[in-house]
């Protein structure tokens, strides 16, 4: 073959990028990145709202649940139509088809990225809030992070899951005002017992009707007054409505340079390595600080650094991460939508969640207010590394889920009718991959078929006919695959 | 004694095929093999050996309430601080001028009363920290003076030349802890069917699937390579923990739930005699700052429950068996004195610890520090965690304290004999 008649692939350092910014490569991602003319221009355009979003409303018309308000979903619970669990697994299961198909994909990995930092777990735990929750965190994921901590803390999902909601100036319940300061914003060793407390003080006035209407509402009567001190911020706060106090509580946190350290060390985790580099943080925060805590600068930065570019393959994928990314790379399609609305019906879209919770975690299902862990230590464990296996498996053969996908005939993953074995190991690792195959990949694809290299590949061979399987499991069982 | 003899015979049995192991294993030396769903699988570890001794760490996530469980009923500052959410008096069960157990920890008191259940009150950290995060990394870590992140239960199982994934192993939640974290290799896995390798099937005769993961896996480096490698060692040496049979024996019922189903993975692993010294299980969340509620309602009667049903369901289904294993819990702190205005409790510091099983002193340890009802004020910790820990490590697993816990002095407890 010559080079001219191979499989297309992006060049290292784009496809490196895609990686870490998207759900995952796929041929038709490397052919919008050409059509914008090259990465810088394409990372622009996601940036910029370029691309459009008709996937987002597309999908959210699968769930009735997704588009319901609060009260709505509320009351399908109390009809006994839907449970607001259930709910909430709409919600993870549209996460899930969003990356899988959004033409946004930079959107929708910032999302992901806030909705683990500010996290609030989708298990019914939150009342009908959740949805309501991620959408707002989607609104703000490429703004500032100043608005989007206050549309966080604020929100009656956050004041339900971290009992702020029935906090009382007589009681001031200390969750929240905590998470949020060791969690949301400057870190531990920033502050003291002094600290939480005022924080907790501030917070409160916020009430929900929890288990009974969940209406959502401030009572000044329920406000603690008096003058406050946490680290370096003071008020009289003497009015009886505190939320003008605890929004410039919030701008000050927001701005604090501690805060920016926070950010940048997890945005460098999240996109660079489990142990980012102290110069990048450093310089990362002091872009958030100069930019008044916009995402989209720190973004830019942390995208054009060495230390981005050189830190390869390193991100182990989390569970919801190597599942959609084996759905892109597969070319798995959903071709329906769930029956009425509905998450209980089999149909691959909702089926996805299960898949996902196999392999150690659905998305948003972390039970601690800290959020899923980012590292490849959590995420290498027997259970993890052998359900990712199955899920691999099962999707390359197409046997689960059934309903409601499309997944490509087996002879369709050969690019010509007859192919050595050598090159077609090559064509799927550039599919699949974005990259040739490398020698030990041609010999665990030998091992795993019992193929030879020169072996003619055609669609009678028994390879095609019956065990493509376990061909294409090769690639997805990779640690080019596993990780990112 | 027909149940009790047949658990016997079976205790008998798993003995003789762990001393046949051993045997294996002196002969074997370093590169075993061993057959698998009809697939040949090379190792570089050496073979199983029998655990003489297995230690079971609950780890209580998100902060129980001591003093819910075991009540200082004799310290009037409990009643005042608690109006609402403290345990009455007169409810408690296992009662002592002093403490008194919980009434829904009923399930424990066959155990108790065969002095089998020991209880340390107010032990924890040695300073506060009311952080979920930092304190359980600290609780698990166990070694202030290091900065390199290695979990005690790592150093425990580091204690001898044996290495082997399935010495150590997490259940019910593929996260592993902190206190396995380190340079000893463990497995972290949900259930005991998560346990295979797919595409090793019937029709893999010829051992493809097996042999083509392991070269594609042996140079990896990282924790994902070693994750790699220890998945595949311990499906292939995890046969005889599938062979047994899912269901409990000796009639041991369990809640259902994930404790439940956790603790009845551990005793088909314990059963299953494939050298699994340490296990590791996590239940909660404990971190009630409301709802905790009364003996009506709430989640402390209702985790209580769930907890005793657990334990006692354990050594049930582990029978004779239990005779090698001892339980101990842990949480990475206690909570306040005085309850808080939504029937719940806010960060603390001391909290209780139990010990079941082998080995166990039955009854109350520890000094009480006397409670005071004010807004912020804590049950003081009187007995370090790692005391306790310690007891276990060296008493029962044959550890050194200094190896386990470094640059730490215990202090006589008492809880193990």
């Amino acid at each position: 073959m010559t080079a001219s008649r191979k499989t297309k692939v992006p060049s290292r350092a784009t496809l490196h990028a895609l990686q870490r910014l998207t759900a995952g490569y796929t041929p038709a991602l490397r052919q919008q990145v050409e059509a914008a003319g090259g990465f810088t221009r394409w990372f622009d355009r996601q940036l910029t709202g370029g691309y459009d979003d008709r996937w987002y409303a597309q999908t959210a018309a699968w769930w009735t649940s997704v588009n319901a308000t609060p009260a709505q979903l509320w009351q399908r619970d109390r009809d006994d139509v839907e449970g607001l669990w259930r709910a909430d697994a709409n919600y993870q299961c549209w996460t899930l088809a969003r990356r899988i198909g959004s033409q946004r994909q930079v959107l929708e990995t910032m999302t992901d990225f806030w909705e683990h930092h500010l996290h609030v777990p989708a298990n019914g735990e939150v009342g009908p809030f959740r949805t309501s929750y991620g959408k707002t965190v989607r609104a703000h994921a490429l703004v500032k992070y100043a608005d989007l901590l206050e549309a966080a803390i604020t929100h009656p999902a956050m004041a339900v899951y971290l009992t702020n909601a029935n906090s009382s100036k007589r009681a001031p319940n200390e969750n929240l005002g905590r998470e949020l300061l060791e969690l949301h914003t400057v870190g531990r060793g920033q502050y003291g017992e002094a600290d939480v407390k005022a924080s907790a003080k501030i917070l409160t006035g916020y009430r929900v009707g929890l288990w009974t209407d969940w209406a959502f509402s401030y009572d000044p009567a329920q406000h603690w007054t008096g003058p406050v001190t946490v680290m370096g911020f003071s008020h009289p706060n003497s009015a009886p409505d505190g939320r003008p106090v605890l929004a410039a509580y919030l701008g000050y946190l927001a701005r604090h340079p501690a805060t920016a350290r926070r950010i940048a060390t997890k945005l460098a985790i999240r996109f660079v390595s489990d142990t980012p580099p102290a110069a990048l943080i450093g310089r990362l925060a002091a872009v958030y600080l100069s930019n008044d805590t916009a995402i989209v600068p720190v973004l830019r930065a942390l995208v054009a650094s060495p230390e981005f570019a050189a830190a390869r393959n390193v991100k182990v994928r989390t569970p919801a991460e190597d599942v959609v990314a084996t759905w892109r790379a597969l070319g798995v399609r959903i071709t329906r939508a769930p029956r009425n609305g509905m998450g209980e019906d089999e149909t691959g879209a909702n089926e996805i969640l299960w898949q996902t919770t196999g392999l150690g975690l659905a998305p948003f299902a972390w039970q601690r207010p800290d959020g899923r862990p980012d590292s490849a230590a959590a995420w290498s464990s027997t259970s993890r590394f052998l359900a990712s296996l199955d899920v691999h498996y099962t999707l390359a053969g197409g046997w689960w889920p059934k309903q409601g996908l499309a997944y490509p005939a087996a002879r369709a993953w050969l690019p010509k009718k007859q192919v050595r074995f050598a090159a077609l190991v090559d064509h799927l690792a550039r599919t699949i991959h974005g990259q040739p195959a490398s020698a030990l990949l041609q010999q665990v694809a030998r091992e795993a078929t019992g193929c030879r290299a020169g072996e003619v590949i055609t669609p009678k061979h028994r390879i095609v006919r019956w065990e493509m399987a376990r061909l294409l499991t090769v690639f997805l069982d990779s640690p080019i695959h596993m990780t990112r | 004694m027909t149940e009790g003899s047949h658990d016997c015979a079976e205790y008998a049995g798993l003995s003789r095929r762990g001393l046949i192991r051993g045997a294996l294993a002196v002969g074997a030396g370093l590169s075993v093999a061993t057959a698998y769903g009809g697939a040949f699988v090379e190792t570089s570890y050496a073979a199983t050996r029998s655990a003489p001794a297995v230690l079971v760490v609950l780890s209580l996530r998100g902060a129980v309430d001591g003093m819910s469980l075991v009540v200082p009923h004799a310290d009037p500052a409990y009643y005042t601080a608690r109006p609402r959410i403290a345990v009455p008096a007169a409810s408690l069960l296992a009662k002592d001028s002093f403490f008194g157990l919980h009434p829904n920890l009923a399930p424990l008191l066959p155990l108790w009363n065969a002095g089998k259940v020991a209880v340390v009150h107010a032990a924890g950290l040695p300073a506060p920290n009311r952080s979920h995060f930092a304190a359980i990394e600290e609780v698990e870590d166990a070694d202030p003076g290091s900065a390199a992140r290695i979990g005690w239960l790592n150093r425990l199982i580091g204690r001898d030349a044996y290495a082997h994934p399935l010495q150590a192993v997490q259940l019910g939640e593929s996260v592993p802890p902190v206190s396995l974290a380190g340079p000893q290799p463990s497995v972290a896995v949900e259930s005991i069917a998560d346990m295979r390798l797919s595409g090793a099937d019937k029709w893999d005769t010829a051992g493809r699937r097996p042999r083509s993961m392991r070269t594609m896996w042996s140079g990896v480096g990282g924790p994902l390579g070693a994750g790699a490698r220890s998945a595949m060692q311990a499906v292939a040496d995890f046969g005889p923990v599938r062979a047994t049979s899912a269901t409990p024996a000796n009639g041991a019922h369990y809640p259902d739930g994930d404790l439940g189903r956790a603790l009845s993975a551990a005793a088909r692993t314990i059963r299953g005699d494939v050298g699994a010294e340490v296990i590791t299980v996590d239940h909660g969340s404990w971190d009630h700052h409301s709802g905790l509620g009364t003996l009506e309602w709430g989640e402390m009667q209702r985790m209580a429950t769930e907890l005793a049903s657990a334990l006692a369901a354990f050594f049930t289904d582990l029978g004779p068996l239990g005779e090698k294993v001892t339980l101990v819990t842990v949480s990475e702190f206690g909570r306040r004195t005085k309850e808080n205005a939504n029937y719940g409790l806010d960060h603390g510091f001391g909290t209780a610890m139990l010990l079941l099983g082998a080995g166990v002193r039955g009854g109350y340890h520890g000094r009480w520090p006397g409670l005071v009802d004010d807004a912020n004020a804590d049950l003081t910790v009187t007995t370090d965690y790692r005391s306790v820990l310690a007891e276990v490590a060296v008493r029962r697993m044959g550890a050194s304290a200094a190896q386990v816990f470094p640059g730490f002095q215990p202090e006589a407890v008492g809880a193990i004999v």
